[in-house]
């Protein structure tokens, strides 16, 4: 076989940046070359590497709907070289993407069943991909409820998309802000994730759970889905490790046997606990 | 398999011959009191008085650094270049057990998602080993299913039969190659019993015990009390010729430069730091447990192998004087 230098990253131009929150952007990016665009294509759950010419790569899920052609989205947060490298550029620059990598949400699988999706702060983007997939085949699905948190009303990202969710009669969104994280004017719940859930808890009954957030919620909102009838076969959740190459080659992303860039990102619940605790 | 011999006062003549056709000879030569791997010039520069290299030949197919590409700034668009590879090269006198971390290391890189870099490196070298004739306690090859007979990820094998020839098994088409285009220097023989020739390496361990053994440890002190020593150096990572982890990184600005990659070791704190401070192997037992389970576990479910061959560079390097062989022992009796 003809192997060829995955490395090579397409040309992306930044169409539009939008400010999310503090230190967080979020990039509309399109293909400079339409030839790449026209053979590219992803899944909801996908990832891929982003790079600024100079500075180096940053892994990120890719934030946008698979049914929204023409363009892909990445939210992210500026902590280190690249990404501060990458708030740094305008509308109109070029940085490098490669991917599509890893593995994908089986939506398909989840046809004629309710959506539950519980996240928090800078984790929501990679869930926004799968809710406007499932809102873009409404249809195929039946309730879907999103449980969004962040640490204060500022934090939330999406926040016009998330004031579309509050609108719509076909999605039911509950906002919370952890305590002393609310504006005088804020409408949504105070609480962290896990209690909000606790609060308002779903019917496990033909539901799937799709989970993603810092490692402290995901541990604490497990046991009350446990309570609330999930089986470990319901729940979804996808892994974040730090990555170099995306195709299961540099290790770093490895939990035991597991390339999460390659085996993950999406993991169900049950396939998950059979992986050591490295992630 | 084809077998020849050599005599081994044409050995000058052979690499003297494989230069003047362009290729690069890397042979064993001194350096203070270890050996590396160097390209030849002259005959006398070579050292035949070594138990094992300092290095393994893996850099020869996976750089310590290596470009993947470099870029130039066209006015906002990118000018990508990929690196041409068109150097041959012909390595002499790896060990055996390097073969076999070579054969692991093209089967881990080319299988899945096929690495170009890595494969067409491959493509331009042949690898010669030397089997042993001596070791040292380091070694421990005979304990994880291989010996100084071994042949696999070898282009050829040479083996002094102490009566002035090397015995030359022809292991791959490539090896061939390299025997055909020089008919005046190889003579043709037939299968010899070589092991008589060799060392014989100890066993130190019962690999078919600790295979299993290993995963129902994992939730045990026992990695807590081995790495104990451990300063997170990543030495061992750096001299193992089966270690394939690697950083990608840039190098110079945004109008021009390189993206590349260089090796990186699970020995380091900062290999699974993620952006939120949040680090996975957090302590250095769980990076020590990782490097062991991987070498005996993920590699066996993964690749239906171990992926450490026993050549014992991690025992000579280690300044902590950390050894992998009392480790598996004291997990075999665990």
């Amino acid at each position: 076989m003809e192997a060829k230098n995955v490395y090579i990253p397409y040309q992306m131009k930044i169409e539009k940046v939008t400010y999310e929150a503090p230190q967080i952007k979020t990039f509309k990016l399109k293909f400079i070359n339409p030839e790449d665009e026209a053979k590219f294509s992803f899944k909801a759950g996908q990832f891929g590497l982003y790079s600024v010419f100079g500075e180096g790569e940053s892994t990120f899920c890719i934030a946008s709907s698979p049914t929204r052609k023409g363009y892909i989205e990445c939210t992210f947060r500026e902590v280190g070289r690249v990404t501060t490298a990458l708030a740094n550029c305008e509308e109109g620059d070029t940085i490098g993407f490669r991917g599509p990598y890893g593995n994908t949400f089986p939506m398909e699988s989840w046809f004629g069943k309710n959506l539950i999706f519980i996240t928090g702060g800078i984790a929501l983007p990679p869930l926004r991909c799968v809710i406007w997939n499932a809102l873009d085949w409404r249809d195929k699905f039946k309730d879907i409820i999103v449980i969004y948190g962040a640490r204060t009303a500022e934090d939330l990202v999406y926040k016009h998309e998330l004031a579309e969710w509050e609108s719509r009669s076909d999605i039911d969104l509950i906002q919370t802000v952890d305590p002393g994280g609310e504006t005088p004017d804020w409408k949504g719940e105070v609480g962290f994730v896990p209690a909000i859930l606790e609060k308002n808890p779903p019917s496990s009954e033909n539901t799937i759970a799709i989970v993603c957030g810092p490692p402290i919620m995901i541990k604490l909102t497990l046991p009350i889905l446990m309570k609330l009838g999930f089986p470990n076969e319901s729940i979804f959740t996808t892994l974040e490790n730090r990555m170099k190459c995306g195709v299961g080659k540099c290790g770093h992303c490895m939990v035991g046997n597991n390339y999460v860039c390659k085996d993950g990102p999406v993991y169900r619940y049950d396939e998950l606990l059979k992986l050591p605790l490295e992630y | 398999m084809n077998y020849k011999t050599l005599n081994t006062n044409k050995l000058p003549e052979f690499f003297e011959k494989i230069k003047k056709t362009g290729k690069t000879v890397l042979a064993p030569r001194k350096k203070g009191n270890k050996t590396f791997f160097a390209t030849f010039d002259s005959f006398d520069q070579i050292n035949f008085d070594y138990v094992q290299t300092a290095l393994s030949p893996k850099s020869v197919l996976f750089p310590r650094v290596e470009e993947l590409f470099t870029y130039k700034n066209d006015d906002g668009t990118y000018s990508v270049k990929e690196p041409e590879l068109k150097n041959e090269v012909v390595v002499f006198g790896m060990r055996p057990c390097d073969g076999v971390a070579l054969d692991y290391l093209c089967d881990f890189f080319l299988n899945e998602n096929p690495d170009k870099l890595l494969q067409d490196r491959k493509n331009n070298t042949t690898f010669i080993s030397l089997a042993c004739k001596s070791f040292d306690n380091d070694c421990f090859c005979t304990s994880v299913g291989s010996s100084p007979a071994e042949t696999l990820g070898s282009d050829l094998c040479f083996t002094d039969m102490g009566n002035g020839s090397y015995y030359v098994e022809v292991v791959t088409d490539k090896g061939q190659k390299l025997v055909d285009a020089f008919p005046d220097l190889f003579a043709d023989t037939k299968e010899i019993n070589k092991v008589e020739q060799l060392a014989q390496v100890p066993v130190r361990f019962e690999l078919k015990n600790l295979v299993p053994k290993i995963p129902t440890v994992f939730e045990t002190n026992i990695w807590l009390d081995q790495s104990l020593a451990c300063i997170g150096c990543g030495a061992c990572a750096y001299v193992c010729p089966t270690c394939s982890c690697f950083d990608v990184q840039d190098e110079c600005n945004p109008k021009a430069g390189t993206r590349l990659r260089c090796w990186d070791s699970c020995a380091f704190g900062q290999f699974t730091l993620h952006a939120s401070g949040h680090n996975p192997r957090e302590v250095q037992s769980n990076r020590w447990r990782n490097r062991v389970m991987h070498k005996f576990n993920y590699s066996v479910q993964n690749m239906n192998t171990i992926s450490c061959v026993g050549c014992g560079r991690c025992i000579r390097v280690c300044p902590a004087g950390m050894s992998i062989i009392e480790h598996l022992i004291s997990v075999e009796e665990a």
